[in-house]
């Protein structure tokens, strides 16, 4: 009997819900695929259809997760191009928060800018997705030539920093690190306007 | 294409000129303008925060200590090398100053207390509250994310109405005009992410920078200063502490006093954002501007009068940050009373020893006196305090309960009067007598903050009815015999 593809997407959806109820109770590292698949009730082989490895399905829950923040960031566009920046991350973070407990380890897994034998494809996608938004949103900024690899890895680099800080970052609701995230986009904003100090010299990309 | 070309501030930059100092000879002073408006020039709104923010916490630590230094070292005799020395320090401390965005404020909070205690003269404290002011303001995406935090929702699912840009700063944080549903207008403070944990970091890199500063035996003494400093910047940060500060407040101002303390909306606030009706009115600077009669001054000189005793008498408390901004001249001859953050709340020994203060003045008792000045500066003796600490911090607590004895219309505006309690305390300062008790960084900055304004009103008041009228404990408020109180002196 062939099962629909309604079924698949429950299994599917199953799958990553106890995964995610396991990263947070055990941490990720201290999680077995086999835990996994006990408490989704299937089958080890079934669930490596849908994800080849644990990373894979922490993954797809942090590519989800910064869908629906980029989603729900759509609608609210208009502002200064710190401010719009700002938005974009605060929101995916936001999405990302029930995740926090146990993103530590996969993030430094899946998007580390290191050169790595085994790159984590839904990672790779993940952050080809948020860079294409980003780019999409400094052209609505009048940025109308994309940014070189420089400005892209500055950029790639001050947002990895703030995963990083934002993961251990302990202070009420991680107010901590929306302050970083601020100083942050400034500090990007600037960058790629040139030194001039926001005199309205032309942008150097 | 262009940037967004950031405004220029040149009418900022005129206003921080206009504030300087103008008691320092014309060559120092020009100097000095050329300083700040060196730093400031250098310190474009959005840009300049990219500068070495990644060091933002050591810059912050740093500019705090040199800004105390650089105060505290204007009073000293200096000769030309340790002015020079001076002067570079504080260079840098504006230069520094210029590149932390949020937190600025703290900082420049936290240079602040360690220095007017010791006091700098009211064009000191006007430049350094105007500077503290030119924090960025948040923008309005960031302001989303605290609602999301604070209440689940965004502002504009919140009230009817809210303006995406702020149009005041406030002590850590911003305030936005907003609409209630039912058509209130009201004022939301809204404060800088994280502030509260800068603060505990650099109050303890502060007393480590501080070290090399300290002289002798007043060491431990300034530890306990900034410990203090510390507790009410923290409770600071607790904006459902102010609220329930405000509440308690605006109990003891029923309507027909004339004095409008603005009621909090408690569903739209929490720890980091506070809405409070907003009131209709104008600041010290646009009220002085109209002109308005002596009469006017001294009716609000009289209103700001009764606020500050009923406060003081009644809830033992000290409003210990006191700036122009906290008062609104409102229609009708109101005046309203805002930013309930900073408070102090004086203990029943501190309470005890002001009361003690005011008996011995009423009573000419110069023994007593000695005894009471010994005990504020933490000497066990007059002999072990010395006469001349003796002699100087007693004048500047005589001139502190100076208004209490006078009978009749006490002229705040007298410019002898105010210079006298000036220079009192510049020479406390210039001869490093500045041990005391913790509480006496609020009072002095209670009495020198609310003296400055009425001051700049030129207002007069009868200060001694209005003292006789407040200090009676609420309920016999109405009896005619003021002897009943068992709290004030004797007079």
């Amino acid at each position: 009997m062939r099962i629909t593809e309604q079924a698949k997407q429950q299994c599917r959806a199953r799958i990553l819900e106890k995964a995610s109820e396991l990263f947070c109770a055990r941490g990720f590292d201290q999680t077995t695929t086999r835990d996994i698949a006990l408490a989704a009730g299937v089958a080890a082989g079934t669930m490596f259809n849908y994800f080849p490895s644990k990373e894979t399905m922490a993954m797809t829950m942090v590519s989800d997760a910064l869908a629906a923040g980029e989603e729900e960031f759509r609608g609210r566009t208009g502002g200064e191009l710190a401010e719009d920046l700002f938005g974009f991350i605060a929101s995916g973070l936001r999405k990302l928060r029930p995740l926090r407990p146990f993103l530590g380890p996969v993030l430094e897994r899946s998007l580390s800018p290191f050169p790595r034998k085994n790159v984590c494809p839904v990672g790779e996608a993940a952050r080809q997705r948020h860079l294409d938004f980003m780019q999409q949103i400094l052209a609505s900024h009048g940025f109308s030539s994309a940014p070189d690899y420089v400005a892209t890895t500055i950029y790639w680099s001050l947002y990895l920093g703030v995963l990083a800080f934002w993961t251990s970052d302990f202070s009420p609701n991680q107010e901590a690190s929306q302050a970083l995230v601020d100083y942050s986009v400034r500090t990007f904003v600037h960058i790629i306007s040139g030194s001039a100090g926001g005199d309205g010299g032309e942008h150097v990309l | 294409m262009s940037c967004n070309a950031l405004a220029s501030d040149a009418a900022s930059r005129e206003r921080l000129r206009q504030l300087l100092p103008r008691e320092e000879d014309a060559a120092a002073r020009e100097r000095l303008a050329e300083l700040v408006e060196t730093a400031c020039s250098n310190r474009p709104p959005t840009s300049s925060l990219s500068r070495l923010w990644i060091l933002g916490s050591l810059q912050a630590k740093v500019a705090g200590a040199y800004l105390a230094w650089w105060l505290k070292s204007r009073w000293a005799d200096a000769d030309e090398k340790e002015r020079t020395r001076n002067e570079t320090h504080l260079k840098a401390a504006l230069e520094l100053l210029g590149t932390m965005g949020y937190l600025r404020g703290a900082v420049m909070k936290v240079g602040q207390m360690l220095t007017l205690p010791e006091m700098v003269p009211e064009q000191y404290a006007r430049l350094l509250s105007s500077l503290s002011f030119e924090a960025p303001p948040m923008h309005y995406a960031m302001v989303r994310e605290v609602f999301y935090d604070e209440f689940g929702r965004e502002p504009e699912e919140m009230f009817a109405s809210f303006e995406k840009r702020a149009f005041a700063a406030a002590s850590l944080g911003q305030v936005h005009r907003a609409r209630l549903h039912s058509g209130e207008q009201v004022a939301v403070k809204i404060q800088y992410p994280g502030i509260a944990r800068t603060i505990q970091s650099d109050l303890k890199n502060l007393r480590l920078l501080l070290q090399p500063m300290r002289v002798g035996d007043d060491w431990p003494n300034l530890l306990d200063k900034l410990a203090e400093i510390e507790s009410v910047l923290l409770a600071e940060t607790d904006y459902l502490k102010e609220a329930e500060v405000a509440r308690a407040v605006r109990g003891h101002f029923p309507p027909e006093y004339g004095i409008v303390v603005p009621k909090v909306h408690d569903g739209y606030s929490s720890r980091r954002v506070l809405t409070t009706e907003h009131l209709e009115g104008v600041h010290i600077d646009e009220f002085l501007a109209s002109d308005p009669s002596q009469e006017v001054r001294d009716h609000y000189t009289h209103l700001m009068t009764v606020a500050t005793m009923r406060l003081l008498y009644r809830m033992h408390w000290l409003l210990a940050d006191p700036n122009p901004g906290n008062y609104i001249f409102m229609p009708n001859g109101r005046l309203g009373l805002v930013d309930f953050g900073c408070t102090r709340v004086l203990t029943d020994e501190e309470w005890q020893l002001q009361c003690e203060a005011e008996a011995a003045a009423f009573q000419k008792d110069d023994k007593e006196m000695e005894r009471i000045i010994v005990k504020a500066s933490l000497y066990e003796s007059a002999q072990e305090m010395g006469k001349k600490r003796v002699e100087l911090v007693g004048r500047v607590i005589r001139w502190q309960l100076e208004p209490w004895l006078v009978e009749g219309l006490f002229d705040f505006g007298d410019s002898d009067f105010f210079h006298r309690g000036i220079d009192a305390l510049r020479e406390a300062t210039k001869t490093g007598y500045l041990r005391g008790m913790p509480l006496h960084i609020w009072t002095t900055r209670f009495v020198l903050g609310a003296r400055a304004v009425v001051y700049r009103l030129r207002g007069r008041c009868h200060f001694k009815e209005i003292y006789l009228q407040e200090s009676v404990p609420p309920k016999a408020s109405h009896a005619d015999d003021a002897e009943k109180t068992d709290t004030r002196g004797s007079i």
